[in-house]
């Protein structure tokens, strides 16, 4: 069972999301800030990390950063979840190392989901 | 005199989305007949008195003049450039704090239509589905409105993916079927024979057919019928949506396609509209290097046309 951490500081849309991979059997993990976020990735180790980019202590770039210099967790693939306005605040996280990205207003629940599974490659 | 680090002309133009600075060399060239020009005049004044003085002074001065032009151009672009990132600050947290809201009210709706679906009953399931409409047209209004700021900033950046049109038609069908069914209207896509992938941004192009489509939805009659056709012609992808309805009055003809125009004849009847979906269409489709058109007679229906050139690199 693939294990997915969802780092976002909304507790709402963070447990709609956990409650909606937990449906899908999935392994889930939160974290509501990006400190917390590194830290669990780094103990963790999950398949696939969600990642919000405007977060209290330590924003998504800053989480990317130091996910990727840190041999344990540079494989991690790192799906953006963003309601960013222009799509350089994107390019500049995947520029960083992030595997993609989805805003999140424009996406279904069920979109997220299928996203992740062609990520990882699961049917 | 101010030294500029980290300049760079062609980055600070297209964040301004300025044309003329699109190709610095233009303002190279115009520099070198600035140059060319005042040597030329300093010929003139210093050929007839033999003094190397007078020679010296004035291409001092020329080179005077011509540092402080372009010193202020670099001053004033950057000036320009700083109010514009900050506008860009603005859209940014402005965008993400709008829409998160409808985002946490679309995925809950979600969540309790996977889990508690088959206990609850028609009617409930009904008043579901009126907020979820609702909250869509919250985020699409949004979305639009972001839109339209960046276009008025010359900000506005489209994604260059491959893209398959007639995906994108079913999709956009599949959204407005409610809506469709709620109007009584039927909606028909035909693709005669193949239609090769275009280059282009997946979302923005849907948002297009999704404008049109909607529009046609909209101002057709009861009992209606939308017909949306994608062809091939030339070298270009071309496509269409056609509709039975009110039309748009000759009068009105030329202002179809700017910001917040809704024609007379459709405001007399439907409210709902922001008048900002032709406006951002023609943006989107000109942006993609495309072209944008319609037909129409009032009373019988209106075709919305767009072109895209078929390359199949970016």
């Amino acid at each position: 069972m693939a294990k997915i951490l969802v780092v976002e500081d909304d507790m709402n849309l963070q447990r709609t999301l956990i409650e909606y991979l937990k449906k899908e059997n999935f392994e889930t993990l939160g974290a509501s800030n990006g400190e917390d976020g590194v830290i669990l990735a780094k103990k963790e180790k999950p398949d696939l990390i969600l990642l919000d980019i405007v977060l209290p202590r330590k924003n998504g770039y800053e989480v990317i950063k130091e996910l990727k210099s840190d041999d344990n967790t540079l494989k991690i693939p790192i799906v953006l979840l963003t309601n960013l306005g222009s799509y350089s605040d994107v390019e500049k996280a995947l520029n960083l190392g992030a595997t993609t990205y989805l805003v999140k207003a424009d996406y279904k629940l069920e979109e997220v989901v299928a996203k992740i599974k062609e990520i990882l490659k699961i049917n | 005199m101010v030294i500029i680090n980290d300049f760079n002309i062609k980055k600070q133009a297209d964040e301004l989305g300025i044309s003329v600075w699109k190709t610095p060399s233009f303002l190279f060239i115009v520099m070198g007949i600035v140059v060319m020009a005042a040597m030329t005049l300093v010929y003139f004044i210093s050929r007839d008195k033999s003094s190397p003085e007078l020679l010296i002074l004035s291409e001092i001065i020329v080179v005077i003049v011509i540092m402080s032009i372009g010193n202020s151009v670099i001053q004033s672009v950057e000036q320009i450039a700083k109010v514009n990132k900050m506008k860009s600050d603005f859209i940014s947290i402005v965008s993400h704090q709008l829409k998160t809201p409808p985002t946490e009210i679309s995925w809950e709706i979600e969540l309790l239509l996977a889990e508690y679906k088959g206990e609850l009953n028609n009617k409930q399931l009904e008043i579901i589905s009126s907020i979820s409409e609702a909250n869509r047209r919250i985020v699409k209004l949004t979305n639009d409105l972001l839109d339209v700021a960046r276009f008025d900033q010359g900000r506005f950046i489209l994604n260059k993916e491959k893209i398959n049109i007639a995906e994108i038609i079913r999709e956009v069908i599949q959204n407005n079927l409610i809506m469709a069914q709620a109007n009584n209207v039927r909606i028909e896509f035909s693709n005669n024979g193949t239609i090769p992938e275009i280059i282009g941004d997946k979302k923005r192009i849907g948002v297009v057919v999704d404008n049109f489509l909607t529009n046609a939805i909209k101002y057709t009659k009861e009992k209606g019928k939308v017909g949306i056709e994608a062809r091939q012609q030339g070298d270009n992808l071309v496509v269409s949506v056609k509709d039975n309805g009110v039309g748009i009055p000759e009068s009105q003809k030329d202002k179809v396609f700017d910001k917040f125009f809704r024609s007379d004849n459709v405001v007399k009847y439907n409210t709902e509209g922001s008048g900002l979906g032709l406006y951002i269409a023609k943006k989107i489709i000109e942006s993609s290097k495309g072209k944008i058109w319609f037909d129409t007679k009032e009373g019988q229906g209106s075709t919305f046309y767009f072109s895209l050139p078929i390359m199949t690199e970016a």
